[in-house]
């Protein structure tokens, strides 16, 4: 238990000691800002034109934002960076397991994610708590959008970590994973274009229907239990290719 | 299996796909040894050290690290071992202090334990000056030295290294191992290297692997005595450049051979190269017998003047190119070695010198080599 702390602080270290994070928060905060206030969305019209006080925009374009850029971004390093420079080696010849190794890693990139998901509550809090009051916010659906973000983040920096164990190349890593996570995310969208069976299956698979009703309020345990399993399902398939490395 | 030894490999072997990286290799290294692990690149060194830091798995066989077998007991095993891996890969956006805490955390040091390591390995290695620099901008010596002091933070009584010295220059060798010996007086070393100075300079006892097999083990002398030959250098002078201070004429070079060739003892006598003031020539003897009391007085009795007379012990460096140099043809798909006598005093490195067929011991031992 202590090593998984032990490699999750020096990951996150590494990662706030590099331009990456810094890159990430940023980009993002600026990339969400400009979606959420300026860009028409197809829902519900232009943030200022609905005169409503609420925060469902912004639960819209996270996921987006978190499929193309942050998870990618965050994750493509964790494995695929310390293979090609071999201090894989080193870390795995100290006396930790490798559960051990993807664990810490995994709760590293996550814990990145959600500085990330921690640092958007600006938007709400400056809107609609202090300095601005906006409006009196239904502070319900904020909680379950960020329960929402939280579960999906931690099945995205999964599927991340996996396609990250499983290349030595930073670059494919990261495309490989907004890939991953896109297709997953977008299929959501053509749901209503598709016959019934197709529907269903893709709605059963698709992040994006998983997670939208969180955005709106509600709490839906398959959901939790969808990406909870996608999660332990990816870190068994890292686990087992850091592992493989013996055989091979 | 006594108490003493603290690394034992049985029948070790590593296929990658159809390559075989290591085949059935058996060694014992004994508690408090310093053991050069050599061989040509590919050898199989590399190879046999991950699987003694359990980082890969043996296909065959089994082996055991001070009492703990790498496959039941890895983090035993890697508790008891500091372990450098080649080109040391280190983090490189850590600075050496926040490394060398990273390593003590991971093997579970506590406060006061890890400020006494880190004093220790810290003046062992030589890094005070360095300890707050990022490992990123520091030279491949002081990167090699903080790997070796990350792998003795917790005081291991083994240490593998892997070729810890092929990136640095001379004066970084020499000071590297300098460190190594200090370090070696308390534990074992297990040393991997194809540097056979290194190898004279810091070990006892030497392994020499090739093309995945043992091909020599033990201390070095044993080694070097290993193929036996001895050779004696014999130098007669031809012409001076003042007055000649030997009996008659100065001798032809077919008189000195011949005179050479009678002396007993001498199976073989070869011409080596020179300019007009000597001839040279290197006698081989027959088994064990010492030639240079008898050379010397056949030249006093022809009244020739002698330069030089020594006697050559082979160096490590042809024992190891004898013991591998199947590989590097192997590789390089030439004939094997044509039985030609004993080569020139420069040989080394000298690949025209392979090709045109050298190296009379070669062939016998290059079958040895195929023999495993």
């Amino acid at each position: 238990m202590k090593n998984i702390f032990i490699i999750a602080r020096r990951d996150l270290r590494a990662q706030f000691n590099s331009p990456v994070a810094y890159v990430v928060l940023g980009g993002s905060m600026l990339l969400l800002g400009v979606l959420v206030f300026w860009v028409q969305t197809s829902l519900i019209g232009r943030y200022w034109e609905i005169d409503r006080a609420s925060v469902v925009p912004m639960f819209i374009y996270l996921p987006w934002l978190m499929s193309v850029f942050v998870i990618p971004a965050v994750t493509m390093r964790s494995m695929a960076a310390e293979k090609a420079s071999g201090t894989l080696e080193l870390l795995i010849t100290m006396p930790v397991r490798d559960s051990e190794v993807i664990l810490g890693k995994y709760f590293a990139a996550l814990a990145m994610v959600l500085v990330l998901l921690a640092s958007t509550l600006i938007y709400p809090l400056a809107m609609f708590w202090q300095p601005w009051q906006l409006g009196a916010l239904d502070w319900g659906p904020v909680a379950t959008g960020y329960l929402g973000c939280t579960l999906f983040s931690a099945a995205g920096v999964g599927i991340g970590m996996m396609l990250s164990s499983l290349t030595e190349s930073e670059v494919m890593a990261f495309f490989m994973t907004l890939t991953s996570l896109f297709a997953l995310y977008f299929i959501g969208s053509i749901v209503s274009l598709v016959p019934g069976a197709i529907a269903d299956a893709i709605s059963f698979i698709s992040f994006q229907s998983r997670y939208q009703s969180f955005a709106v309020g509600l709490i839906d345990t398959r959901a939790v239990v969808y990406f909870l399993s996608v999660t332990v399902l990816c870190l068994l398939v890292a686990f087992r290719s850091l592992e493989s490395r013996k055989w091979s | 299996m006594s108490n003493d030894v603290m690394i034992y490999a049985n029948d070790l072997s590593k296929t990658f796909g159809s390559f075989r990286a290591l085949d059935k290799i058996n060694f014992e290294v004994k508690r408090g040894e310093i053991v050069g692990f050599l061989g040509p690149n590919g050898a199989g060194k590399s190879t046999t050290m991950r699987i003694l830091t359990c980082f890969i798995s043996p296909t065959g066989g089994s082996a055991r690290v001070n009492g703990h077998d790498v496959f039941d007991e890895p983090l035993k095993v890697r508790e008891s071992l500091g372990y450098l891996p080649q080109r040391a890969p280190l983090y490189l956006e850590m600075s050496v202090y926040e490394y060398l805490r990273f390593a003590a955390d991971l093997r579970h040091l506590d406060e006061t334990k890890f400020k006494t390591r880190a004093r220790s390995v810290v003046e062992v290695c030589g890094l005070a000056q360095v300890l707050g620099k990022e490992i990123r901008h520091l030279s491949h010596g002081y990167r090699q030295r903080v790997g070796l002091a990350q792998a003795l933070i917790h005081d291991p009584p083994l240490l593998v290294l892997d070729e810890p010295t092929s990136d640095l220059d001379p004066n970084e060798k020499t000071e590297f191992l300098d460190y190594l010996k200090q370090i070696g007086k308390e534990r074992t070393v297990l040393l991997s290297t194809h540097n056979l100075a290194e190898v004279e300079a810091s070990c006892a006892r030497a392994i020499i692997v090739s093309r995945g097999r043992i091909v020599a083990d033990g201390p070095l002398d044993e080694i070097r005595a290993k193929s036996g030959r001895v050779r004696y250098v014999v130098s007669v002078q031809e012409s001076a450049p003042g007055a000649y201070r030997g009996k008659g004429a100065p001798p032809k070079k077919a008189e000195v051979e011949d005179a050479l060739s009678k002396v007993p003892g001498v199976k073989k006598v070869g011409d080596l190269p020179t300019d007009e003031r000597a001839h040279v020539f290197e006698l081989v003897s027959d088994q064990g017998v010492d030639l240079r009391p008898e050379v010397f007085q056949a030249v006093v009795e022809k009244g020739w003047v002698l330069l030089e007379l020594h006697r050559d012990a082979q160096t490590l460096e042809d024992v190891f190119r004898s013991l591998t140099i199947g590989d590097e043809r192997r590789n390089r798909k030439l004939p094997p070695l044509g039985g030609a006598p004993q080569a020139d005093e420069d040989d080394e490195d000298d690949d025209e010198d392979d090709d045109a067929g050298a190296k009379g011991g070669g062939e016998a031992l290059v079958a040895k080599g195929d023999r495993g």
